[in-house]
């Protein structure tokens, strides 16, 4: 325990850090409990968790480790917008520059990429994992269906990014992509049209591209993580073997 | 729950809870006491800490070890050979080898979504929630899932690109863009159901069977068209593939 002059207690003892964190420090369970429900950022927890929930070879960690990567990409990705315009004059050589005159900005864009394309693995597998120990079940389908949507967002904002850069390999990409869409029965070039402005990828793409990425597509994506870790509160925390087996499965009420 | 509820929980006691709501049903912890339980600070929280720094630590390596491509300037006149889209999109393209693009681009993937959605709807028992693959009976399904649909899946491939369906039957279109390919799926479903029944599983083990199919076939598209596709869209060994075939 700190003495009565100790550095802690200089720092934890006065007005200014009392009004940020208003419980003492969290070595009893009243302060761990108030350590959670007292923070903005750490009152999606629920006070307490199942220890079934802690197993590492049960969850892989593949849902935090999904929402941390976006999380990077968020910051790595308002950091990239300060140096990059897009437009078809623009857009090749700012990536150009970002690389070679900006300071950090090769391992800021190298950061950008790598967690997109790890994000895309992680949500996978993290859906992969959910179906194969029964997380979708009762209660929680309301939740895998916004789980598949997270899952085509994530791709979808991967895919709108991969144009940015406006070299051969996104241009070529994108191309194929987009002429897939247009393929779609009824609906299919005008959904190209949409998407692409114009009969060729070219500049109107790349703008529709750039909003689509850095908003259109991000603020549903935010929405919906909401909502999925509000879900799994309401669901009853992280899914788990029924306690015992004589218990109804269904409901339980007579 | 004869008394009145306002005895149990009366008012202005100095407790610091209210009854919120009375809903039927047992909440997700019934069964589950407090033993079972531990403080999410530090459990939990410790173990989320561990697991962002080992993937900052493995993001920052990797930034600073491989750079992000960049090709030289997108010109619509000069095709890339081949052209692929991102990678995680290859299994889509895969598949658009073998079939009209209308079927591959946007029914296949649509109808795909729908199913996954679905999935907790068809199968809504509980007893096996929180088990990897149910039971040992799941876990074996799913083996046996991944076995035949890999070997399946390599043998289509490989007849597509050397004796190809549409060497065979080129017209009308609809054989080789629409009949046969969803004969083929639909084939290879129903007898993948027919070889899972003598397991007597359930509906839930059944599901694994099929998801477990599905994962397969999607991971193992993607590895195809992305490491085994050249010139042409050819199929090619990873170390014959020409510059530009990797689309990360």
């Amino acid at each position: 325990m700190p003495s009565n002059r100790s550095i802690t207690r200089i720092i934890t003892q006065n007005r200014v850090w009392q009004s940020i964190f208003r419980q003492g420090y969290p070595d009893t369970d009243e302060n761990q409990s108030k350590a959670i429900t007292n923070s903005w950022f750490l009152h999606i927890h629920p006070v307490r968790v199942k220890t079934h929930t802690l197993k590492i070879s049960y969850t892989w960690g593949l849902g935090v480790i999904s929402f941390y990567l976006l999380v990077v990409l968020l910051v790595t990705g308002i950091w990239l917008m300060f140096y990059y315009a897009p437009s078809v004059e623009r857009a090749y050589t700012d990536i150009q520059n970002l690389e070679t005159s900006v300071t950090f900005g090769m391992l800021m864009r190298n950061m950008h990429r790598w967690a997109a394309h790890l994000m895309v693995l992680t949500v996978f597998l993290h859906m992969c994992r959910v179906f194969w120990t029964g997380g979708h079940k009762h209660p929680r389908e309301f939740n895998w269906v916004v789980g598949v949507m997270l899952w085509l967002l994530t791709l979808l904002l991967s895919y709108t990014g991969y144009l940015l850069p406006w070299d051969q390999l996104a241009y070529w990409a994108v191309t194929v992509g987009t002429n897939m869409i247009g393929t779609t029965p009824l609906i299919g070039e005008q959904s190209r049209l949409i998407l692409v402005g114009a009969l060729e990828t070219g500049p109107e793409a790349l703008v529709r591209f750039y909003a689509l990425h850095i908003f259109a597509l991000f603020l549903p994506m935010i929405i919906l993580v909401g909502v999925h870790f509000w879900r799994i509160r309401k669901d009853g925390g992280l899914s788990s073997p029924l306690a015992s087996t004589d218990e109804p499965p269904e409901g339980g009420v007579k | 729950m004869s008394k009145d509820p306002r005895q149990l929980f009366p008012r202005g006691s100095g407790q610091r809870y209210g009854l919120m709501e009375l809903v039927k049903g047992t909440s997700p912890m019934v069964g589950k006491g407090p033993e079972d339980t531990v403080m999410s600070w530090p459990h939990l929280l410790i173990m989320e800490v561990l697991a962002i720094l080992g993937t900052t630590v493995l993001l920052l390596f990797w930034s600073l070890a491989i750079n992000a491509p960049l090709r030289e300037f997108a010109n619509p006149d000069v095709t890339e050979n081949p052209a692929k889209a991102a990678w995680y999109f290859m299994q889509l393209q895969e598949i658009l080898l073998h079939m009209h693009p209308a079927l591959a681009g946007v029914i296949i993937p649509v109808v795909m979504v729908i199913v996954l959605m679905a999935l907790p709807y068809i199968d809504r028992s509980r007893e096996d929630i929180g088990i990897w693959f149910a039971s040992k009976k799941g876990r074996k399904i799913a083996l046996f899932s991944t076995v035949y649909t890999t070997i399946w899946l390599i043998g289509l491939i490989l007849f597509d690109e050397y004796i190809r369906v549409r060497s065979l039957i080129q017209e009308p279109e609809i054989w080789p863009g629409w009949l046969i390919p969803l004969a083929v799926i639909f084939g290879l479903s129903a007898l993948l159901y027919f070889l899972l029944r003598r397991w007597r599983p359930t509906t839930r083990e059944m599901l694994i069977g099929f998801f477990t199919a599905f994962v397969v076939t999607y991971i193992l598209l993607t590895i195809v068209g992305l490491f085994f596709r050249g010139l042409g869209m050819h199929l090619t060994l990873p170390w014959n593939l020409p510059p530009g075939a990797l689309t990360f």
